[in-house]
This record gives structure tokens, C-alpha cells and sequence, in this order.
């Protein structure tokens, strides 16, 4: 039955309707493009479950300092950068699909991997094939990006690499060792690609500074292995002067707190690279005084003021300390950052144009900057020092630097010695 | 019962599939999806492989990840040194599964089941052993980097994404087809004697343990197709096809697609596939909620998805069929009058 | 391969007080989880691949006991009450309903476990690795005997370890609760019509193979470093031990143990890259030559 006088809505408030909805629409319905807002997506691949995962937290949060940062100035012409960080549980392949979800299915315009070392490969060869730029900021393994074999043109790395960290802890160890006469030694590292590395580049190099130097025997604990025993036993055994280890994080807390108990450390000099980490220093309970110990990354060092101000902002803003991993990501995503202010863009091979042969200013670079070497894709001069711990703040008190040039050197002629140049 | 009509219907099925899968990237052009296909092929393979073992032979292999990895680290290893033709490099894979199966399963087939489960699991990480520890060969635990050649064969051109995707669909179809084929023969009849009575087979002239050891090294022949796709797919291989976990995952996708239909294998995988994609982009607690459903699958439902359709359609059609007897309709119910009447 | 080196150490007094001690602390921490396996699959028929979350669980409660408590021994006990009140649920909860199922789906519902405790552990405990710290009782150099080095924690573990083997073994060889366990790992039917719950067994049986592995996961704690997925090493060293040994004998687990232990710490000197392929290979020929294992019962 039809009534005139219906109450409600009447065909002059639906076109009064319509017209104020056609107008929102046009003025600012999300999806009508509008560039300006629609989001930047950088995709990071990372570990964040099992026994490392503490890469993925640190990886991410050193990312997002620089990423906050940016986005509260007003990011890229209004455009803000979203990070979105998944778990590749330690599988290379499982890492090599979600860099390629990344691009293909969620639109993301960069990748960033701070993975292990074999997802490194594995996402080198995703960012060879998808040309997407991306930014390794954990792998540490030379090969990477030395090889050139291995190049991508929009793939860099913006971590510490073995090379510069073998051949400056064996300019110092050579010191130590001459100074305090240790001629006989051991090397105990884990057994797989990084430790086998790390071993052989730094003895290779301790033999050539200090040619005194002898190599008695070598111990070679499994990745994760919970008990030392039996390695700490055979370097008892041997007596050496001084031991080189490259084990690192849990495995490193574990090896010091088994090694202590044997009084090790009163007996022999030791070399552990990854000790004067916040993750280990602050962890173990008793750290022995006098291991000797790279920078991995300390408030302390360099004693800057724009570094101690960086590690103030990331405690206070994630309760935690800054590990080896989290400056590494500041660093990479701060490159990221200039190439797309530089490029005003998101265009992978624009971007990875601008990073080649960057300097950036940052508290982790020597004298304040930060270089991106254009021939190889990978960081150059990075704070990295040697010294001894002590058990508490600053934990590394007297910090020797290492000569970026005598490691230019030597690194130019493994190049050649590997048919890398 | 296995017969030639059976097997051109089949055949049919395969083309059928094959020309959808074929298509499916013009309808769904996201490379996400095609990925997904890929490792659904390589990973449904090696699952249905797995199920020859398990649901038609009743042997729980806990190690059947040997042949995966063993199939991708050897396929990569021949391409990447000897640069022979991609279908020389096949077959030699297959071969040199075959060869391990023979001497493996020799060893193992005749245990009973917890021993066997625990043999074939301490081989397949022997090998996994074998591949950290050799790094001059193996890349040890980076893996096999620096890509695999692709020379073209036969027209099909293996660095062209389509036409992998192409290979892996229609290897899909191709060994589903022929294993479905096996178990389907006479052979597989036999198998699955073997599996609910083992003890009565040999009054019957079988030989229990050449049955169970060419059932064994189908199972890894089969398994070692799924690593070839694999290390096609990631131009590689890494040391995690052959670690234990993925013994472990391809249980789980066998137990959650049904192990009493012969597709559930590889409908379990695609559930596995989908869970862990959807999963890790929703959350970091990965392992919480996989754990719940395997749980929940494990304890809950405690059969695959498509046991759970097969014995429900299995029922429902058994209380048609009593139906019908009772009331006299149907053909069920001619059956009964007849069969009361004394004919 | 060094085996000049070998023989080297076993002609040294030292050498050999050195390596065998450390073979036994090897052995011995490996046992307290390696016997509840045994236990668990000689009485019950299960599989329990999730034991090494139960020591992993037990090495985390005694952490936080230790934080709160300050006392090592209150540590340890947490630890092992703790994992021993786990192990009653996981047992009542989730294992009761696959007994008599397929192992593969006791080894699904395992995985499932593993799966969860790890992310539980990580959102509890975070995603760092903890470092127990070395109660200050031990704090000591340690002993020089015969030119070996013994050090005092590993001592005091030995002694702890080797009197929780022997209670063990007396309350399963002695007593009437360990005559049931064993009579109802033979002929569980029986032991039911003579009055006796089976479930209550079965369920004590969870209980004390938890205990042992919380204790274990305490015990050892401040010399290991704590970490989801610390349990899984463990988990795969005890099924070697517990394969060479023979399931369902602690006995065989002790030996078991100890000869891993054993071959791990000379193995070390001998076969430095290989050690762990060993292990397997000596699974493998067990497995092969004996499948019941060195005590284990003939036939399944």
C-alpha cells in the first residue's frame, strides 16, 4: 500500500545525500590516489624465534631509530616509511620467500635482511632477480659481497665484515703477542662458515705480523652446542699461550662460564672477538678480567657524545640494550634514508645509484662518517677497536682503534689472492 | 581394483589438472600464487611419497627427509659441476636415490616400528652430518650458492619462470598419476596386506621384506622428485632439506590432509603451505599457533581432512544403503527382498 | 683424524683424569634426561621427543628461582617440582589420549608441544640468551689430581648425579612402587586386574621422568647458557643414549651415557671434526647389530 506522507528518507535527501558523498570521495576517500599518503613498505626479513632471536628484535628496533625519526620530520613529502618485519625461523629458503612475498604480493619497495648468513645468499639471489633494492645488515661472511660473482647491482651491505675484523684483531693480537711473548696458540670457533672464516683469516694474518707465532691445535664446537667440556679440556691440554675464539652469543656466555670453572682464563691469554657485546657482558655473571675483545658495540666506544647520546635513546625508548646488531641496521636504513631524500623517489635503481660510494654522518663511522664503497657494495669505516674487559662499565676501558688503511691493504691483496678483483 | 579403464580415466584427470594448473597464472598473475604452486609440487610429491611408507605399507619412516635432501643437494651438485642436460641430471639423481634406498632400506625394512622410525631418522641425519661437514663439496651449513645452470631442453626453458612453473605442475601431475597408479596395482593390494597383517603374508607366498624394500625405495625415488623441484625453485640447496624437521613437517601435512585417501597428502600439504604463509605474516609467535593446530589435529580431530570426508561419506552412504535394505527401495533394498525370498 | 694425539693422551696420567672426569660430567648430566626417556618408553611405550623441553623448562624455573631466591639448592628443587608438576599435565592432558596411536602421532603431538614451550619461553623469559651465573660456594680453583684438572662444581655434580642414579635405581629395583612400574612396562592388563590403577602409574612415571629432567635442567643451568630451544641437543643426545642402551633400562641409559660421554671427550681429541657423526654411527650399528640395545629386552 503507497502513502504519500511516508516519514524518512525522501528522494531530495538521498540526492542531498549522494552529492555530500560524491564530494567526501573526491576530497578524501583513502583510495583514491593519493600518493603523498600512501605508505613507504620496507619488508625485513628476520629471525625473531629459536635461539637467535634476539637478532630480530635488535635488528628491528635499530631500524626503526632511524625510521621514527624520519617519519616524525614529516618523512618522504608526507609519505611515511612502515616497516614490517617477519620471521624467516632460520631457514634460507623460507627467508628467500618472504623477500619475495615482500615485493611481489605486498608491494613493499625495499628489503631489508638481517637474517643469518645463509639467508644472506639466498636473499642475494632474490634482490639479483627482482632488482628490488636491498640492504643486508647482519651477514657478516666476506664472500658476499667480495665475490663478484655474488654482486647485485641493487644489493648492499651495511654490517662489520670478517675480513676488516680478521685482519685488525691480528694487527693487535700480533702486538699483544710480541709484547707478552705468546707463541703458542689455539683456535676455538664454532664449525660452520663464519667460525671456520674467522679462524683462518685471523691466524693467516696473526702468522704473517708476528711470524713467531705457532698454532698447536684447533677445537671446533658445533653451532648451539650447550657443552664445552670437551673442547676446554684438549686447550688445557695443550697449554697454549693464548686461545682465539669467534664463538659469540649464547654460545660465548656459555663458553665463558664452563671455561671459568676450569680457571682458563687465569692460564692463557684469550682473543674472543664478540665478547664486549652488551648481550654477553651483561649477561654473564662473572666476567673474567683481561679477554681480549673487539668493539662489536659499546656506548663507550667511541667516546663521542653523538654515540653515548644514541645509546641513551634506544635504552630509554626500548628498555634495552644496543647490540652489534641494532647499529648495523641504524646504519643501513640511515643510507636508505639519504638516497630517497637524494633521489626523492623509491625507484630501487635510482636509490641503489645514490647509496654506491655514500658518506653518511653517523656515531658508528670513524670521525663521525660512515662510507658505503661503491666497487663492492659494502661498509667501510666503521668504528672497530681492541682492548681488554673489565667487568663492568665501560667494560672495554682502554680501546685501540684499528688502522682502516693497513686494513685497506691487506684486504686489497686477499682480494687478489682470491681472484676477487 | 587397478585396471586399464581406471588407468585412462586417471590419465584423463592428470591432462584436466594439468591444463588447469596451466592456466591458473592468467586468472591469479600474482607471483605469490605461482611460488606457492611450485612448492606445493615439491613438497606434495615428497609427502605423497612419505604416505606409500605410512598409510599403504604401515611403515613409519621418521627419517623419509634423506631422499629430499639427498634428491636437492645431488641434482643442484650435478648441474652446478658437470653441466650434463637437465633430464641426464634427473635421472641420475633418481638413480642415485634409488641406490642409497636400496642400502638403507636393507637395513632398516624388516624393524619393527619404533626402531625403524628411529633408523631411518639417524640416516637421514648421518647425511645431514655428511653435508655441514663437507663444505669443500657442499657449501656446508650456506648451502649450495652461486645458482644452477639451465640449459634449455627439449624447447622448455628452465630459467623462464613460466616454464618452471610449467615443469613443476606437470611433474606434480605426472607422479601423483604414476604413484596412484602403484598403489592402485596389484603391488599396492599387497603392500597394504603386508601393513594390517604382516605375519599372515608369507603363508601366502609374499615375500615381506622385498615388498617393504621396493615400497622403500618408490617412497625415496618419488621423495627425490620433490628435492629436484626444490632445488630448481631456490637455485640451490640448502642443509635444511635434509634436517630432521622436515621428516617432521611432512608428517604433520600427511596427518593433516588424511593418510587413508591418496590425495590427502597433498591436501595436507597445501593446508601446511597456507598455515605457515598466513601465519607469518600475522604474527611472531609462529610456533604457537602452528603447535596449537598440530595439537589440535593431533588430539582433536585425530584424523586428516580428508579421512574425516572419506569415513563420513563412507557412513553416510552405509546408513543409505541399510536404509534402503529395511524399507525395500533402491537397489540395496531389490538386493534384500531378494535375497529373503531365498533366490 | 689426529690419532697420534690420541694416543698421546692415553698414555698421560693427566690426560686421562682430565678427559674421563669430563667424560663423566658429560655422561652423567645426560643420563638424569636420557633415563626419564627410557623410563617413558619402557613403561608407557611412548616416545616422549618433547623431554628436552622438559629440561629446558626445568633450567628456566630454577633461573627464576635463583633470581628471586638467591639459593642454588631452592633453584634446583624448583626446577625439578616445577618440571615434575609439567609433566603430570602433559601426561593427564595431551599423552593419555595418544597412547596406543601410531608413534608418528605421539611424535606429531611432541612437535606441537616443542613448538609452543619455546615461543612460551621467549614471551616469558624473552627473546635473550640468560646466563644462570656460578652459585658462590663453587667459586673455587679447581682440584689438580694427578696432574688433571677436576673442577669443584663439575665434582659436586658427579657426586649429586651418581647418588640420584643410585636412588633411582634402588627405588625401581627395590621397592613396591618400582615393581609395579616394571610390571606394568611387561603386562600392564595384569597389573590392572590385580587392583592397581594403571593410570596412576602411568601418570607417576611422567612424574618422575619430569623430575629427573627439571633436575637435570637446574643442576646444569649455571654452566649453560638459556635459550628457547635449548632442549633440542639434548632431546637427540638422550634417544642415541637411550638406543644404545636399550629402551625401558636405566641401567642401559647409565651405560649408555656414560659411553657418550666417553666418546665425546676422547672423541674429541681423536676425531675433532667428527665427533658428533660418531655418535650416530654408533646408533646406527647398535640399531643394527642390536636393536633392543646393550640392556634392552628382545623382541617389541
Amino acid at each position: 500500500m503507497t502513502n504519500r506522507n511516508r516519514p524518512g528518507v525522501g528522494r531530495r535527501t538521498v540526492l542531498k545525500g549522494a552529492g555530500a558523498a560524491a564530494a567526501t570521495a573526491v576530497a578524501g576517500f583513502p583510495f583514491v590516489s593519493r600518493a603523498e599518503n600512501k605508505p613507504i613498505k620496507i619488508g625485513m626479513v628476520t629471525v625473531q624465534s629459536g635461539r637467535v632471536a634476539m637478532i630480530g628484535s635488535s635488528s628491528s628496533q635499530g631500524a626503526l631509530m632511524q625510521i621514527e625519526k624520519f617519519n616524525a620530520a614529516g618523512g618522504l613529502g608526507g609519505r611515511k616509511i612502515e616497516l614490517i618485519a617477519r620471521d624467516s625461523k632460520g631457514k634460507p629458503d623460507e627467508a628467500a620467500r618472504l623477500a619475495r612475498e615482500f615485493v611481489n604480493s605486498e608491494g613493499c619497495d625495499i628489503i631489508f635482511d638481517a637474517d643469518t648468513s645463509a639467508a644472506g645468499f639466498a636473499i642475494q639471489e632474490v634482490a639479483r632477480e627482482l632488482g628490488v633494492l636491498t640492504m643486508h645488515m647482519t651477514p657478516e661472511t666476506s664472500s658476499l659481497t667480495a665475490d663478484p660473482k655474488l654482486k647485485a647491482p641493487t644489493a648492499f651491505r651495511a654490517a662489520r665484515q670478517g675480513i676488516h675484523d680478521c685482519i685488525a684483531c691480528a694487527d693487535y693480537a700480533a702486538k699483544v703477542s710480541k709484547a707478552k711473548k705468546l707463541k703458542r696458540w689455539m683456535g676455538c670457533s664454532p664449525d660452520y662458515a663464519y667460525g671456520r672464516d674467522l679462524n683462518k683469516l685471523f691466524f693467516e694474518y696473526l702468522k704473517k705480523f708476528n711470524p713467531e707465532v705457532e698454532v698447536v691445535g684447533e677445537s671446533w664446537p658445533k653451532l648451539f652446542q650447550p657443552d664445552y667440556t670437551e673442547h676446554l679440556t684438549k686447550i688445557l691440554q695443550a697449554k697454549p699461550h693464548a686461545l682465539f675464539s669467534a664463538l659469540w652469543g649464547g654460545d660465548l656466555t656459555a663458553f665463558i662460564d664452563q671455561g671459568s670453572i676450569y680457571n682458563l682464563f687465569a692460564q692463557m691469554e684469550v682473543f674472543a672477538v664478540n665478547t664486549a657485546d652488551y648481550a654477553i657482558v651483561t649477561a654473564v655473571k662473572n666476567l673474567p678480567k683481561g679477554i681480549h675483545s673487539s668493539t662489536r658495540y659499546l656506548a663507550s666506544y667511541p667516546k663521542t657524545e653523538a654515540n653515548a647520546k644514541w645509546a641513551a635513546a634506544y635504552l630509554a625508548r626500548f628498555k634495552e640494550h644496543p647490540l652489534n646488531w641494532s647499529w648495523e641496521n641504524d646504519a643501513g636504513t640511515q643510507f636508505v634514508i639519504e638516497a630517497m631524500k637524494k633521489t626523492n623517489g623509491v625507484d630501487s635503481k635510482k636509490l641503489a645509484e645514490a647509496i654506491a660510494g655514500m658518506t653518511i654522518e653517523s656515531p658508528f663511522g670513524v670521525n663521525g662518517k660512515l662510507t658505503m664503497r661503491a666497487e663492492d657494495h659494502t661498509l667501510i669505516n666503521y668504528d672497530n677497536g681492541w682492548g681488554q674487559t673489565i667487568s663492568k662499565e665501560p667494560f672495554l676501558p682502554d680501546v685501540q682503534p684499528a688502522d682502516w688503511n693497513m686494513i685497506f691493504e691487506h684486504e686489497k691483496e686477499w682480494k687478489k689472492k682470491n681472484n676477487y678483483l | 581394483m587397478g585396471g586399464r579403464s581406471s588407468l585412462a580415466r586417471d590419465c584423463l584427470i592428470a591432462i584436466v589438472a594439468f591444463l588447469v594448473l596451466a592456466a591458473l597464472p592468467y586468472f591469479f598473475p600474482s607471483r605469490g600464487f605461482s611460488d606457492f604452486i611450485v612448492r606445493l609440487a615439491a613438497f606434495g610429491i615428497f609427502a605423497t611419497s612419505l604416505n606409500i611408507l605410512v598409510g599403504y605399507s604401515g611403515m613409519e619412516s621418521f627419517g623419509h627427509g634423506l631422499y629430499f635432501g639427498l634428491g636437492c643437494y645431488t641434482f643442484a651438485l650435478i648441474m652446478q659441476r658437470f653441466g650434463v642436460p637437465i633430464p641426464v641430471a634427473f635421472l641420475l639423481t633418481i638413480a642415485v636415490s634409488v641406490v642409497v634406498a636400496l642400502a638403507v632400506g636393507a637395513i632398516c625394512v624388516n624393524l619393527s616400528e619404533i626402531y625403524f622410525a628411529f633408523l631411518t631418522l639417524a640416516f637421514q641425519m648421518l647425511l645431514h652430518s655428511l653435508i655441514i661437514a663437507w663444505t669443500p663439496i657442499t657449501g656446508g651449513d650456506t648451502g649450495l650458492t652461486g645458482g644452477i645452470p639451465r640449459p634449455a631442453f627439449l624447447g622448455i626453458r628452465l630459467d623462464d619462470y613460466y616454464h618452471l612453473y610449467l615443469f613443476s605442475a606437470g611433474l606434480l601431475v605426472v607422479c601423483l598419476l604414476a604413484m596412484h597408479h602403484i598403489v592402485q596395482s596389484p603391488f599396492g593390494y599387497t603392500l597394504r596386506m603386508i601393513r594390517d597383517n604382516a605375519s599372515r603374508a608369507p603363508f601366502l607366498g609374499v615375500s615381506v621384506f622385498r615388498l617393504r624394500l621396493m615400497s622403500y625405495v618408490i617412497a625415496g625415488a618419488f621423495g627425490a622428485v620433490g628435492g629436484i623441484i626444490m632445488s630448481l625453485f631456490v637455485s640451490g640447496a640448502f642443509p635444511d632439506f635434509a634436517y630432521w624437521t622436515i621428516s617432521g613437517e611432512a608428517i604433520f601435512m600427511i596427518m593433516l590432509g588424511g593418510i587413508t585417501v591418496f590425495l590427502g597428502p597433498i591436501v595436507g600439504t597445501a593446508i601446511f603451505l597456507l598455515l605457515n604463509d598466513v601465519v607469518t605474516k600475522l604474527t611472531h609467535h609462529y610456533g604457537i599457533f602452528l603447535g596449537a593446530v598440530i595439537l589440535l589435529f593431533a588430539l582433536g580431530f585425530r584424523k586428516g581432512v580428508l579421512d574425516f570426508i572419506a569415513d563420513r561419506w563412507r557412513d553416510r552412504r552405509q546408513s543409505a544403503l541399510t536404509a534402503e535394505s529395511r524399507t525395500g527401495t533402491g537397489s540395496a533394498g531389490q538386493e534384500a527382498k531378494s535375497a529373503a525370498a531365498g533366490e | 683424524m689426529d690419532l697420534p694425539a690420541l694416543a698421546e693422551c692415553l698414555i698421560s696420567p693427566s690426560c686421562i683424569v682430565t678427559q674421563t672426569t669430563s667424560g663423566l660430567i658429560i655422561g652423567l648430566l645426560l643420563f638424569m634426561v636420557a633415563a626419564g626417556v627410557s623410563l617413558i618408553f619402557g613403561v608407557l611405550k611412548v616416545v616422549n621427543f618433547a623431554h628436552g623441553s622438559f629440561y629446558m623448562l626445568g633450567a628456566y624455573f630454577a633461573y627464576t628461582a635463583y633470581q628471586v631466591t638467591g639459593s642454588y639448592t631452592a633453584a634446583v628443587l624448583a626446577g625439578g617440582i616445577g618440571v615434575a608438576i609439567f609433566g603430570l599435565l602433559f601426561e593427564r592432558l595431551l599423552i593419555a589420549r595418544v597412547y596406543g596411536s601410531p608413534v608418528l602421532m605421539q611424535i606429531l603431538v611432541c612437535y606441537g608441544v616443542i613448538l609452543i614451550l619455546d615461543d612460551v619461553v621467549k614471551l616469558v623469559w624473552g627473546a635473550d640468551f640468560l646466563s644462570f651465573g656460578m652459585p658462590e660456594t663453587f667459586q673455587a680453583l679447581p682440584f689438580l689430581f694427578a696432574g688433571g684438572v677436576i673442577p669443584v662444581f663439575y665434582l659436586f655434580l658427579i657426586i649429586v648425579t651418581l647418588i640420584i642414579a643410585a636412588l633411582l635405581g634402588l627405588l625401581i629395583t627395590r621397592t613396591r612402587y618400582g615393581k609395579i612400574v616394571r610390571a606394568a612396562a611387561v603386562n600392564p592388563t595384569m597389573v590392572s586386574a590385580l587392583g592397581i590403577n594403571t593410570g596412576v602409574v602411568y601418570a607417576s612415571v611422567f612424574v618422575l621422568g619430569g623430575l629427573l629432567a627439571g633436575l637435570a635442567g637446574g643442576l646444569a643451568a649455571p654452566v649453560r647458557s638459556l635459550t628457547a630451544g635449548m632442549g633440542l641437543s639434548v632431546v637427540i643426545e638422550s634417544f642415541i643414549v637411550t638406543v644404545i642402551g636399550g629402551m625401558g633400562s636405566v641401567a642401559g641409559a647409565l651405560v649408555g651415557s656414560l659411553l657418550i660421554g666417553l666418546v665425546r671427550s676422547f672423541g674429541s681429541i681423536g676425531f675433532p671434526l667428527f665427533t658428533e657423526g660418531l655418535m650416530f654411527l654408533m646408533m646406527v650399528i647398535v640399531l643394527v647389530l642390536k636393536p633392543s640395545g646393550l640392556f634392552g629386552k628382545e623382541g617389541r
